[in-house]
């Protein structure tokens, strides 16, 4: 009896305390961490867009995994391991960060501000490659037989709800309503779509928001009328089961997207400050390689020459 | 003395509890709090224009609203008639054996996580809704009120089932001796006895009904026009923080009235709790006063 009472208050005191305690507990460890992480200079520090950091987190675990040390990828640098953080937090967050200094290199998934640029004049912009939206459509939506080619203007109709059913696009087409399928507002896609095709009209309230890009694919999949801006891996990865249309004479293809001629696109780009230090290079380097670009073009993005 | 030290105790951690509670009141408050003395509270609850990026953003949250009070009490409209009926099959007429396997079910259905019915919601009701119906695309109000039925369900039929079951036995008995059949003394006593009860079971349900996410997220289509009908695309509430919290800048206009709709949100369900606590307070007077 006096045990188990004993028992219940310990744990009580245990909860109660472990309530408290979980509140303060938000602001240590990251100072502390930083205070680790701040002392060797052998470790790199990477972080921004939440398009491009899985792409480079899964480029950091092989390189340490293949290197583990640093002088194993070049003798003159010291016997030290390869630590590589990565982290993600917007595009607009990685160009903050690289400028001051709380990242080594900044993950930006947008073209860098002329007023960003004139905070890093020393600094180096490396574009990695390139995530593009292609305009898909069901592949038994007759639209792909009228008119497989849609102008700039038409698509931002369509999407603005100024053009309301197929047949309004062209006599030819069925008197059926345009599905408009789009990610939620604000993300990183429907912010490319915005600045590329929009331009400051809004998307029609009418449009169905769609809670990820998979599941944006799979409606335009199951959806016969549905009509959607996919990003081109999935495009890939579901091949037969989405057509694509072009846009201004422009096919979505990995040379007309690196080219930079197909527009509803975003470059993914690495920042840094300064000149990058002997070993940022080096993973720079690694980065870029025929190996590194391969990865980026396995996460779905079409990979910088 | 070892006694007062555990009341004390206890009435720390019980008390940290509700804290805790009240902490995340504040917290929702003070995030949300620019945007509702910009605005003003009329402004963001009735408005139904949702623009959180235009300049200056136009923040409006009424059609999310709307469309939160559409699909929840469309769930309950159809799980009502449903799971009382069930409550009243398994309390009165069910056979013991019969009860105890459904019992069971029903504790399953319930821990059934979201995302399976709306998945399941997702690749079934749809797809069913555009092929039989011809609608251009099948997610509506209506199609999200039928999965929250689903979900909903277990919740009325074990809370009727009890309120039905606390309705003491002598009742029963009473009825037996005078010689009326089972319906009339289910409809005309057990039911009216019942009744706070089996109110209290269809509140809590709106209560979940309404803050239930991620079946809602990927069946109600989110679009942001203003739900006309039962039929109509719309986003509620919950669906529209999941959507947008992750993308919104911390601290900017956008973030705030994700924050504002959370609080909408929570004063509802919050406001439903104490209406429940209210009617239950009310129960035992009217049982012992007949």
């Amino acid at each position: 009896m006096f045990k188990s009472k004993v028992l219940n208050l310990l744990l009580m005191l245990a909860l109660a305390l472990s309530l408290l305690v979980g509140c303060g507990q938000n602001e240590q460890p990251s100072a502390e961490q930083a205070k680790d992480t701040a002392a060797p200079e052998q470790s790199i520090k990477i972080g921004g867009s939440s398009t491009l950091a899985p792409v480079i987190a899964q480029l950091a675990n092989e390189y340490t995994e293949e290197y583990g040390t640093w002088n194993k990828v070049d003798a003159s640098l010291p016997e030290e391991p390869i630590v590589i953080f990565v982290s993600t937090g917007g595009s607009g967050f990685g160009v903050k960060s690289a400028i001051n200094g709380t990242f080594d290199i900044g993950l930006v998934s947008r073209s860098i501000k002329d007023e960003e640029k004139e905070q890093i004049p020393n600094g180096q912009l490396i574009k990695v490659g390139t995530d593009a939206l292609a305009i898909a459509v069901n592949p038994e939506n007759p639209v792909l037989q009228v008119k497989p080619n849609l102008t700039t203007e038409e698509l931002k109709g369509i999407f603005a709800g100024e053009i309301k059913t197929w047949k309004e696009l062209d006599p030819q087409l069925p008197d059926r309503q345009i599905v408009l399928a789009i990610r939620d507002l604000g993300g990183g896609a429907s912010e490319v779509f915005d600045t590329t095709v929009m331009q400051g009209t809004p998307v029609a309230k009418e449009a169905i928001q769609l809670p990820s890009m998979g599941a944006l694919a799979g409606k335009v999949m199951e959806n016969v009328d549905a009509i959607g801006y996919v990003s081109t891996g999935f495009v890939d990865q579901n091949q037969g089961k989405i057509a694509v249309l072009s846009i201004d004479g422009v096919e979505p293809t990995d040379e007309n997207i690196a080219s930079d001629q197909y527009k509803i696109s975003r470059p993914l780009i690495m920042v840094t400050k300064d000149q990058p230090t002997a070993q940022q290079q080096k993973f720079i380097d690694f980065v870029m390689s025929a190996e590194g670009l391969a990865v980026v073009k396995e996460m779905g993005f079409v990979p910088a020459k | 003395m070892k006694n007062r030290l555990v009341k004390i105790i206890c009435f720390s951690v019980s008390s940290l509890a509700t804290l805790l509670l009240l902490a995340i009141v504040a917290f929702m408050v003070k995030e949300s709090w620019p945007v509702w003395h910009s605005l003003g509270v009329g402004a963001i609850v009735t408005g139904t224009d949702w623009h959180p990026m235009a300049n200056p953003p136009q923040l409006g949250i009424g059609t999310m609203i709307l469309s939160t009070l559409w699909s929840a009490l469309g769930a309950i409209m159809l799980a009502t008639p449903l799971g009382l009926g069930a409550a009243i099959f398994l309390a009165e007429f069910a056979p013991p054996w019969l009860a105890r396997l459904i019992r069971p079910v029903l504790n399953i259905l319930t821990g059934i996580p979201s995302v399976v019915y709306g998945f399941v919601g997702a690749a079934v009701l749809v797809k069913f809704f555009e092929v039989s119906f011809g609608m251009p695309s099948g997610e509506s109000l209506f199609c999200a009120s039928l999965i929250l039925t689903v979900m909903v369900l277990p919740y009325i039929i074990t809370n009727s089932e009890a309120a039905l079951r606390a309705v003491p036995n002598q009742y029963r008995e009473t009825a037996l001796a005078v010689g009326v059949s089972k319906q009339y003394l289910t409809i005309k006593v057990l039911l009216p006895l019942a009744k706070k009860g089996l109110v209290g079971a269809i509140i809590l349900a709106f209560g979940r009904a309404a803050g239930e996410t991620m079946a809602v997220l990927m069946l109600a289509g989110n679009t942001l026009v203003l739900p006309t009908s039962w039929f109509s695309k719309g986003e509620p509430l919950s669906a529209l923080i999941a959507l947008e919290l992750g993308t919104s800048v911390v601290g900017s206009a956008h973030y705030q009235a994700l924050f504002a709709a959370g609080l909408v949100l929570l004063v509802f369900v919050t406001a439903i709790n104490i209406l429940l606590n209210v009617i239950r307070n009310g129960k035992r007077n009217v049982v012992s006063k007949r």
